[in-house]
């Protein structure tokens, strides 16, 4: 083979390939009407919902970068170094990195015309950030594992089962770190001191805690309602306890960056988010909505059958590194 | 030697230092100065952390044993299976070796899944053995560090068995001849002569498997966590989840540290290397070393080994893909081909494909190219400071890859040079994490070329230009194409970096497969790593045919 031939072939490739993908050789080729959504909720729901989005509003595109809690994290951290967060939206599920942000005055207040239909505990008073969905966590069982009648009921009982129970990582999931400091503003560290004892599982996160719950490698899980469904759906022999001594339901909030060079069509997307069509969109996709309004997806209880437990956001906030870092000792050394 | 010729061979130096300059020292420099830093003033609170609390600096020597086991057991594999493959009359040698290269292809955390999957709590293979031998448990257990050595160097032997197989590939077989004609046994020769040779490639891949192991993240995270095993790779995931950015650039650097004092041992000892040089003018073609009656003993073995960290992986991830979902029971039933359609819909999954396409292949080209660069500068003509270059260029091997992309954005998104946000800043990233591969295998490469034929054009008065396109180039060719592959394969299915820089229409396949994995939908992101191994096979047999066999695996 002759290198002439071969570079050639190289500088063919090179300049033919923005012909497969026109739009993306420059960040600045693109429409002046646009918002850039940072979020961690999955990446299915996120572009089914942005498509929603802009079917109702063509004058607006939304982009959307999707990555783990963590991730969009070191990504904001970075930014932050670099001249401030690029992004116009964000939407995670680790609820209490709003209150910082919001303490670093980072976020933009935006009361929306929606936002009286949303009940008070799941927004921001001044308007900061406002719930988009809500995600429980919850008891998950393998019945083949273990019989649902002798299945723990509480959380008080979950340690019990030791090397049987897998919990996610807080330091990797927003909505297990919330969990985590849920239990700990109620109860202190007995709980996990318990957990460990018992030789409860950590693992990464609430998808691995599923998938190694549905192939048989633990008989319960801590881990979030909506994953479960979705494995119940395809077969998995799975169900779904409602803890007595309550759920603990992770509003996701949704909020507009103060940098936005484009606040309206921001304020526009948020809107529909918490709009009762957008919600009950969501829905569809069994996501449970923040609307008293909108019934949840089929086959979930309804609020008023559940037990929640309160969570202590701004605590959360004030306290996350010393939360992470006890959890980190406690549980993974 | 005219001064214009030796003045052009600094501006060549200079161009890549340049080079490095941009892709490497800037961006790391970046990260590095800010783990001196607390609210915005000097300190060393963060290393004193590290050092302070058990749990860091046991991460520390976790990560040290771990990867030394892991490249001692790489080396000793990876040799003698390239010996087997290539000097010997082994059957079927050519699909062996095609097969021992294509877990490569698997991104690290499938790799795990699949060894979960296989020799797990409830693996298929441990259902198997509780058939048999009626036990409960199984007497092994993935989740731990033995667990997480054993797939690292499933993973990472390849590096040695490539550089190793290469060189056995371009020795010379006529010092071989001249010791079995003076009466040596095949035992004496293969120690005094065979092994001494091809000893520069053998501790080159091992160094590659070293340093592999120490910065791999996704084996690790995946074992360890429930054995409460911690390595620097997951300990700097921790400290930037904390939120530590201080704390996780401190850990970062002492990796960088342990990494480049592994280096020093391994230049050190690669120090007077006239006697590795074994391609000269006349090639005589190695001769192949009879096995006789162990020919069928030894291929079953191979076989087997093959079979186990090959085809089984794959054909897990595969099985993956088809089951309707993870744990489904093994039956006709629960099988489907509906992940494929759907990854095949997916707008972002086809963008995807294309996107990590130009990007392997481009990062693959210009490393290979600038590493030989660095090679010839340092081994060839051994320009003062060129070890230096050598150097600097495989820092980012040890680096995590978070890292490096957090250091992309500190250094290439602030005005006026801002690739934030578009494909340019990942293919920077990826030039960074894939530089080292392409040094230290263009530098074995070369190592082996002996100086008398560069010598000889230099005498006849060619230039250096002229020098390097019509004698070393030709000579580095088949090294620079397995090179070459080395950093396509794994850049194909790179995820740490992209994720963190990749922005609306520059998704890569490792992001889509990340994104689909984490949403609980394994089986699509199994869909799609399967693919994207099809597509490897695919091109692999495409370029043997058209390089009648001279090119590919």
């Amino acid at each position: 083979m002759k290198l002439s031939k071969v570079l050639f072939s190289f500088l063919a490739v090179i300049a033919f390939f923005p012909f497969f993908n026109p739009g993306l050789v420059s960040a600045q080729a693109r429409p002046a009407n646009r918002v850039l959504l940072y979020t961690s909720v999955p990446q299915q729901l996120a572009t089914a919902f942005g498509n929603a989005f802009m079917k109702r509003r063509p004058d607006i595109r939304v982009e959307i970068y999707r990555a783990g809690s963590t991730e969009v994290g070191a990504k904001l951290a970075a930014e932050r170094e670099v001249g401030g967060i690029r992004a116009d939206l964000l939407w995670l599920a680790d609820a209490p990195i709003y209150y910082d942000l919001r303490a670093k005055g980072e976020l933009m207040a935006y009361i929306s015309p929606e936002a009286k239909h949303i009940p008070a505990d799941l927004r921001d008073p001044d308007g900061y950030f406002t719930a988009g969905r809500l995600i429980n966590m919850i008891i998950a069982v393998n019945k083949e594992v273990v019989p649902l009648k002798d299945a723990p009921k509480s959380w008080k009982d979950f340690p019990d089962f030791g090397k049987k129970a897998a919990m996610g990582n807080p330091l990797y999931s927003g909505s297990n770190f919330v969990t985590v400091a849920t239990f700990v503003k109620k109860d202190g560290w007995g709980w996990f001191e318990r957990a460990r004892a018992k030789g409860v599982a950590v693992v990464r996160g609430n998808s691995e805690a599923a998938n190694a719950l549905a192939g048989k490698e633990f008989a319960i899980a801590m881990t979030l309602d909506y994953i479960i469904a979705g494995l119940i759906k395809k077969g998995a022999p799975l169900a779904i306890i409602w803890p007595e001594d309550g759920v603990i339901s992770v509003p996701s909030p949704i909020a507009i960056i103060k940098g936005t060079k484009n606040p309206d069509a921001s304020k526009a997307f948020v809107d529909f988010v918490i709009s009762k069509e957008g919600q009950e969109f969501l829905v569809k996709q069994e996501v449970i909505p923040v609307r008293g309004d909108v019934n949840p997806p089929k086959g979930q209880p309804s609020a008023s059958q559940i037990k929640f437990l309160p969570i202590p956001y701004e605590w959360a906030s004030e306290n996350a590194a010393v939360i992470r870092e006890r959890f980190e000792k406690i549980m993974l050394h | 030697m005219t001064t214009s010729n030796f003045d052009r061979r600094y501006l060549l130096m200079m161009a890549v230092g340049l080079f490095i300059l941009l892709v490497v020292i800037y961006p790391l420099w970046q990260v590095f100065f800010r783990s001196f830093l607390d609210a915005g003033a000097f300190s060393l609170k963060s290393y004193r952390k590290v050092f302070a609390y058990p749990a860091y600096y046991r991460a520390l020597l976790n990560s040290v044993w771990v990867s030394c086991v892991t490249a001692a057991l790489c080396m000793v594999s990876g040799t003698l299976l390239a010996f087997l493959v290539v000097r010997t009359d082994l059957p079927g040698k050519k699909s062996l070796r095609t097969l021992l290269v294509l877990p490569y292809a698997l991104p690290s955390f499938f790799a795990a899944i699949a060894w979960i999957q296989l020799l797990g709590p409830q693996g298929y293979l441990a259902r198997l053995f509780f058939q048999l031998s009626g036990w409960e448990t199984a007497p092994w257990n993935i989740y731990s560090a033995g667990g997480i050595v054993f797939v690292l160097t499933v993973h990472y032997f390849i590096l040695v068995f490539i550089t190793v197989a290469g060189a056995l590939e371009r020795m010379d077989a006529s010092l071989e001849e001249a010791a079995r004609a003076s009466g040596a046994n095949t035992y004496r020769i293969m120690r005094e002569i065979t092994l001494p040779l091809v000893l520069p490639a053998i501790l080159a891949g091992g160094l590659l498997a070293f340093i592999g192991a120490l910065a791999n993240f996704g084996i690790p995270a995946l074992l360890g966590m429930r054995a409460r095993f911690f390595v620097l790779t997951t300990s700097i995931y921790y400290a930037l989840a904390i939120p530590d950015f201080g704390l996780a650039t401190a850990l970062s650097s002492m990796l960088v540290v342990v990494a480049l004092v592994s280096m020093t041992f391994q230049f050190a000892l690669q120090k007077g290397e006239g006697r590795y040089t074994v391609i000269s003018g006349k090639s005589v073609r190695p001769s192949e070393l009879r096995l006789r009656s162990m020919r069928y003993p030894l291929f079953s073995c191979t076989a087997v080994f093959v079979f186990c960290i090959s085809i089984v992986p794959i054909f897990s991830m595969v099985l993956t893909a088809l089951l309707k979902y993870w744990g489904a029971p093994l039956a006709q039933a629960s099988l489907t081909l509906e992940h494929f359609a759907y990854i095949l819909k997916l707008d972002t999954g086809r963008r995807a494909i294309v996107n990590s396409l130009f990007l392997a292949a481009v990062a693959a080209t210009l490393t290979t190219f600038v590493g030989i660069l660095i090679s010839y500068m340092h081994v060839k003509a051994r320009l003062k400071g060129s070890r230096i270059l050598d150097f600097l260029a495989t820092i980012p091997y040890a680096v995590p890859h978070t890292v490096i992309a957090i250091a992309m954005i500190l250094a290439w998104a602030k005005p006026p040079v801002s690739l934030y946000g578009t494909l340019w800043i990942i293919l920077v990233a990826y030039l960074a994490v894939y530089l080292p591969f392409a040094v230290r295998t263009t530098n074995s490469t070369l190592q082996q070329i002996h100086n008398s034929l560069e010598e000889a054009a230099r005498v006849s008065g060619a230039k250096i230009f002229p020098r390097l396109r019509d004698i070393i180039l030709p000579l580095a060719w088949p090294g620079m194409i397995a090179g070459w592959i080395l950093v396509f394969m794994p850049a194909l299915r790179e995820l740490t970096v992209s994720i963190l820089l990749y922005a609306y229409h520059t998704e890569t396949i490792g992001v889509v497969v990340f994104n689909l994995q984490d949403a609980g939908y394994r089986e699509v992101a199994a869909a799609l790593a399967s693919i994207v191994m099809g597509l490897l096979i695919v091109g692999n047999t495409v370029i043997r045919r058209l390089t009648g066999g001279a090119a590919g695996f």
